[in-house]
């Protein structure tokens, strides 16, 4: 699964993550998909903080992938899953498009999304 | 399991007196309950019912009275039965088989938690097997879910139909409600503890859970110009 549909809004001390160009899907992608909000990630309890927390993810983009997208970048194991919240008030169902999350959700310009690990259901 | 076992002998008048015990001592959880009391569980299924209606989503709240329940309180276990008409879930291995899927919430004692049973057929009315509730589990969740031994689908009898239905298990309920509730109790952000839980476990059975129940509580300029229903 590609990573390129996020890139970091803020300048990286490390090697930022090489973009390849996004390969053509079989649906309906749109224009629309393809625009970018910002993201905002922030991590809770004992879960590892994001070296990068503000990015750039395309619109069409599910939460689900962002959540696996955010899990290889902490690295986590097999046992462990990651919960994303939204507003502190629910978790978004995994296939839900962030650009409409953010849609509802924004503000400031930008998506707030909390994460954490937890051994639930590992 | 533990839904009957302490229930069963209680005696106190005061419903008040059972609930607190059962939830861990005040002071071991710095003030944040991680379950839900009763009442409250009552007072969220009310509020989740009410925006059901405005978005006629299909819940509806049935308290059932059964030779089951007449060993105690018939108050304390009631349940919400959604009846999905011609809500199509998912999908079998045939892409063009039409599943129905019936999900229950009902307040587990022991946990004090809500906890979710359901049960899926075919249109012709056959019942879906353990194997074809996995395949419709969510990829996301589904091998962790798997290799989980307690924290997993299994069959059990419902506790008031004495029906066979599918449940997930409670135990692990608290670990995915801390964070959100502690993010809420950090913003005095108040929270509907049922919807927020069914938001987290629906998308592992196939429920989706409509953005709308969410932004019903604080509509943005976006989507009043963008109704998009999801």
């Amino acid at each position: 699964m590609s990573d390129t549909a996020e890139s970091p809004t803020e300048p990286q001390k490390e090697e930022p993550q090489k973009e390849e160009p996004q390969p053509p899907s079989e649906d309906s992608a749109t224009i629309e998909d393809k625009k970018k909000i910002d993201v905002l990630l922030k991590a809770v309890g004992d879960t590892p903080i994001m070296k990068t927390k503000k990015w750039a993810v395309e619109r069409g983009r599910t939460v689900q992938s962002l959540s696996q997208f955010i899990s290889r970048f902490l690295k986590l194991d097999a046992t462990e899953q990651l919960f994303i919240y939204v507003n502190q008030s629910f978790a978004p169902s995994p296939d839900q498009d962030v650009g409409i999350l953010f849609d509802c959700f924004g503000s400031d310009g930008k998506l707030v999304l909390h994460y954490c690990k937890s051994q639930a259901w590992g | 399991m533990g839904l009957e076992s302490k229930c069963q002998g209680h005696v106190s008048d005061d419903p008040g007196d059972y609930w607190r015990r059962s939830c861990p001592p005040p002071g071991s959880l710095a003030v944040m309950e991680l379950c839900v009391q009763e009442e409250t569980f009552h007072h969220c299924c009310q509020l989740l019912l009410q925006q059901s209606e405005q978005l006629r989503d299909g819940w509806s709240w049935e308290s059932v009275q059964s030779a089951l329940v007449a060993s105690f309180d018939a108050d304390n276990i009631e349940e919400d039965i959604a009846d999905d008409d011609g809500g199509v879930c998912s999908v079998s291995k045939d892409s063009r088989e039409v599943l129905q899927y019936e999900y229950h919430i009902l307040y587990s004692c022991s946990y004090s938690t809500p906890v979710l049973y359901f049960r899926a057929f075919t249109l012709e009315g056959r019942s879906l097997s353990l194997e074809e509730v996995w395949s419709s589990v969510h990829p996301n969740f589904r091998i962790r879910l798997q290799n989980s031994p307690l924290n997993t689908i299994t069959q059990q009898e419902h506790p008031l139909l004495g029906q066979p239905f599918f449940m997930l298990h409670p135990c692990k309920t608290e670990e995915f409600m801390k964070p959100v509730l502690q993010l809420a109790q950090d913003q005095h952000r108040p929270v509907n503890y049922v919807l927020t839980w069914l938001s987290v476990v629906g998308p592992l059975v196939g429920l989706d859970v409509p953005l709308m129940y969410f932004t019903l509580l604080l509509p943005s300029p976006a989507l009043l110009s963008n109704n998009k229903p999801n």
